[in-house]
């Protein structure tokens, strides 16, 4: 089977796209940039006519790295629903990588979750693997994402609180753009494919 | 010409930083946000530099100019 194109720096990055995890979605998506790697979402391709479970089939076949958050699984308020597309789709990725076999069992995942030890509530299968907490807080995602990467592939890399201040930085240039040129309210209504569009440019100019 | 910034940043360790931007290095450490964003703001307008206040989260709470002038004096010469 042929290889897919940019697999060895391809990240599919299985996590929530609504408000309150929007923080978290843009930190890991810097993150994943900032150490040379392509994140994959199923937000790009949602002008395709591929069905959504063939894309997210597609996203995981074409990247070595899986990046799962779980923490929106539990439902926040009586009447919410358990929210199962995030272990849904953890469970295709694991699978690709245990059974499909060639290049696929190079595959890495890392799995977050917002409390250390819930998800063992949920999804007591994942016992024994290695899932980082983020409480929330666009830092510590920062600081798992970037360990992860380090540990897993670079051996070494900028610290975690570089990553964050130049983090900081690209949010002073994301309002620049799109509030202050492009007259949006706010950078919470721009939509992640034009933050990533700006995150691109941002970028563009460090180099 | 790259404009000059000045940064209210969260530390790891919970306080807060005045930071000039594109460094990693703080320019001083306080307990509170409060103190920074004071000591922040002097700095930004001795140095007539764009003033960052960011939140826990990274983003952007409030921005202050202290750079642009609308009508900057026309060299004559």
């Amino acid at each position: 089977m042929d290889i897919p194109d940019n697999f060895e720096k391809n990240v599919f990055v299985n996590c929530p796209f609504d408000d309150d995890y929007r923080q978290l979605l843009i930190a890991i998506i810097f993150t994943v940039k900032y150490f040379g790697y392509n994140p994959r979402l199923s937000l790009e391709r949602a002008d395709s006519g591929e069905s959504r479970i063939d894309k997210i089939l597609n996203l995981i076949i074409e990247s070595k790295f899986g990046i799962h958050d779980l923490s929106r699984i539990i439902a926040s308020e009586a009447d919410e629903h358990y929210r199962m597309n995030m272990p849904f789709e953890l469970g295709i990725d694991y699978g690709c990588q245990k059974l499909r076999g060639e290049i696929w069992s190079s595959k890495k995942l890392l799995i977050l979750e917002k409390e250390r030890y819930r998800f063992q509530k949920a999804l007591s299968d994942l016992s024994g693997s290695d899932i980082k907490n983020h409480e929330d807080d666009p830092l510590k995602v920062i600081f798992a994402v970037r360990d992860w990467f380090v540990t897993e592939e670079l051996n070494r890399g900028d610290s975690g609180g570089k990553v964050w201040d130049n983090y900081n930085d690209f949010q002073a240039y994301l309002y620049d753009e799109v509030v202050e040129k492009d007259g949006h309210e706010s950078s919470d209504v721009v939509p992640i494919p034009e933050v990533i569009h700006h995150m691109d440019s941002w970028f563009g100019k460090k180099i | 010409m790259v404009k000059k910034t000045q940064h209210i940043v969260r530390t790891k360790s919970g306080e807060w930083a005045v930071k000039k931007g594109g460094s990693s290095k703080a320019t001083k450490v306080h307990k509170t946000q409060k103190e920074a964003i004071a000591h922040g703001r002097e700095i930004a307008k001795s140095q007539r530099a764009e003033f960052y206040v960011h939140g826990r989260d990274g983003k952007i709470r409030e921005k202050d100019s202290y750079g642009n002038d609308p009508c900057p004096p026309k060299d004559k010469k």
